[in-house]
């Protein structure tokens, strides 16, 4: 064989065993069950299908397709949540109807554990037993078609602004800190609201049960920071650094800085600016 | 009495032959030496790590502007960014570990004497010389001839500014990088206090030491354009010297001290050479000091909008 004609042999006979290699590794895959969810999407994927008020919320009626497919539960059909849903126009009372209860039972059939969790939680309680429209349900923290692993760094990624949309001021502060600045830096070793709060069962701070009480706190830091102590699980993680409110030490550092910045920047500034300007206007960066 | 920074000799005049030989060598020997190879490394050390620590840390202070999420892409990474701030900060301890023990050094050759002139110790001349400069920019008085030392009110100034800012840059840095250790010793709130010191000390020892203040004197101050070239080939002939710090020179005339900080110039060959490195070094000041006071402004505009 000709030189010439060994290297593109050689790069065949590669990409054909690499292929042949591959082949029954992607023949193993789950492949998505046809059937009623894609009858479904036959209406459901179209971009302009408008909107429904459900539960005093906006929603809008179209299934992302992509994200449903990529989705861990696109194995099931629609009707697994979508209880009684049938193949034909859906009545707004129907819908209606459903989300109210759909909104925690349709997780809880098969997450029954984090279901219990969540039932005995803060946010749980709030749902359960206040009534409460604003406290999170499984779908406002996991979403609803496009849900994707927890454990995933997109999923963790999103958790601050997620925590945020209510508790703003605490994302704030949170992104003040060292954790908070890697993840805005696209960081993924740091922690996130979750990994000191918990999840699905979240607990106030007052709550001896809680990851963040006064008894497990230091095991809590302890997950990451292998030296923790009571001393230093009493750094102050949510402290917000423009006001005395929040601690009057930080905010008094944080003045102090301010004061120093503004009066050296000032002075600094204006030799610099002066002596260039006097030198500039007597010819002294003239040199023969 | 030698003065202070004459404990410390240059190798060079230090190994001086004898009598004979040094005095046909002396015709050769027309420039001051104004800084040791010691002090010139030093400062080459400081120099590249401050601008790594800054290149990598000024993102984390501003980690919610877009800017400093496309940088931080770019150098790799948050993580990856840590390892070399890091790296940067050993090196820079280094140099501060070093100079500690130069100064122990002459704090022993002095018998505990490190003020007086030719030192970092402000004196009343500097006050005179400070305001005789303020007189000239504000317009009333002529542009005044100042007798400095050593070291003028503005390096003075510097030296002490930097010095405590390196050392709480140094001890919040450490707190931080082992915030665990760190709340062995130290309740938990000096943590808090280590970042607001670290991220504020950051910003003060850009913008002053090097956007409105070094940068201006070693590089745009009018009798230094485009860069006062001592720091990095230590030597600068005689006469200008003599004119530029009147007061040094003829100390070293009185004290019969002149001798030791006498050097040969460069040859022309080392002159070339070290003629493209200050032209590549007084480029990237200048374009560092550009990017840098951008920055400043756009940080003092934000602050200055926020209220």
């Amino acid at each position: 064989m000709s030189t010439r004609g060994f290297l593109p042999t050689f790069l065949a006979t590669v990409f054909v065993l690499t292929a042949v290699a591959a082949a029954p590794a992607g023949a193993s895959t789950f492949t998505i069950p046809t059937g009623a969810s894609d009858r479904c999407l036959e209406c459901h994927a179209k971009p302009d299908l408008g909107t429904i008020e459900v539960n005093g919320e906006t929603k809008s009626l179209t299934v992302s397709e992509d994200g449903w497919h990529n989705s861990v539960h696109s194995r099931l059909d629609c009707t697994a949540c979508h209880a009684g849903f049938e193949a034909r126009d859906h009545t707004p009372e129907e819908t209606e109807g459903w989300y109210t209860q759909a909104k925690l039972t349709a997780c809880s059939d098969c997450h029954a554990g984090e279901f219990k969790m969540y039932d005995k939680s803060f946010h749980g309680d709030l749902v359960m037993n206040e009534g409460s429209k604003k406290a999170p349900a499984c779908g406002d923290c996991h979403g609803s078609h496009g849900i994707i692993s927890p454990s995933s760094p997109a999923f963790r990624a999103a958790v601050p602004d997620m925590c945020g949309r209510c508790h703003g001021d605490k994302r704030s502060t949170y992104l003040d800190t060292y954790h908070g600045k890697s993840q805005s830096l696209g960081g993924t070793s740091t922690a996130v609201c979750t990994d000191c709060h918990g999840s699905h069962m979240i607990l106030p701070q007052s709550n001896p049960a809680s990851t963040i009480s006064s008894q497990n706190v230091v095991a809590t830091c302890g997950k990451c920071h292998e030296n923790a102590s009571p001393r230093f699980a009493s750094f102050l993680v949510h402290v917000d650094r423009s006001t005395p409110k929040s601690s009057l030490w930080v905010w008094l550092m944080e003045m102090n800085h301010a004061f120093l910045i503004g009066v050296l920047f000032t002075l600094g500034g204006l030799h610099c600016f002066l002596y260039f300007y006097r030198g500039l206007k007597e010819g002294l960066y003239h040199r023969g | 009495m030698a003065s202070v920074d004459s404990g410390i000799r240059d190798k060079s005049a230090a190994a001086e032959p004898q009598a004979g030989v040094a005095q046909a060598a002396v015709g050769a020997r027309t420039h001051f030496r104004r800084f040791t190879a010691f002090q010139r490394w030093v400062h080459f050390f400081i120099m590249i790590s401050f601008s790594i620590l800054v290149l990598t840390g000024m993102p984390l202070k501003y980690s919610d502007q877009a800017w400093a999420q496309r940088w931080m892409g770019f150098i790799g990474g948050v993580q990856s960014a840590g390892m070399i701030h890091r790296f940067a900060a050993m090196i820079m301890v280094t140099c501060v570990i070093c100079m500690m023990g130069y100064f122990a050094v002459i704090l022993i050759r002095t018998k505990g004497r490190f003020w007086g002139p030719g030192t970092m110790v402000p004196s009343r001349q500097d006050y005179r010389d400070l305001k005789a400069m303020v007189g000239w920019f504000v317009g009333a008085t002529p542009r005044p001839k100042l007798e400095l030392d050593r070291y003028a009110y503005y390096e003075k100034g510097e030296f002490w500014a930097a010095s405590a800012g390196v050392i709480i840059m140094c001890v919040t840095g450490a707190i931080l990088w082992y915030p665990e250790v760190a709340a062995w010793y130290l309740p938990g709130i000096v943590i808090n206090f280590a970042l607001v010191n670290h991220s504020g000390g950051a910003l003060l020892a850009m913008g002053f030491v090097v956007v409105f203040w070094h940068f201006f004197h070693a590089h745009l101050r009018p009798e230094a354009f485009p860069m006062d070239k001592a720091m990095f080939n230590g030597g600068l002939p005689l006469e200008e010297y003599a004119h530029e710090r009147p007061l040094e020179y003829e100390r070293r005339v009185r004290e019969g001290t002149l001798d030791e900080v006498l050097v040969a110039p460069l040859s022309p060959r080392r002159l070339t050479v070290e003629n493209v490195v200050w032209w590549i070094i007084t480029g990237a000041a200048l374009f560092l000091w550009a990017v840098f006071t951008i920055f400043v402004v756009w940080v003092t505009y934000n602050w200055l909008t926020s209220f």
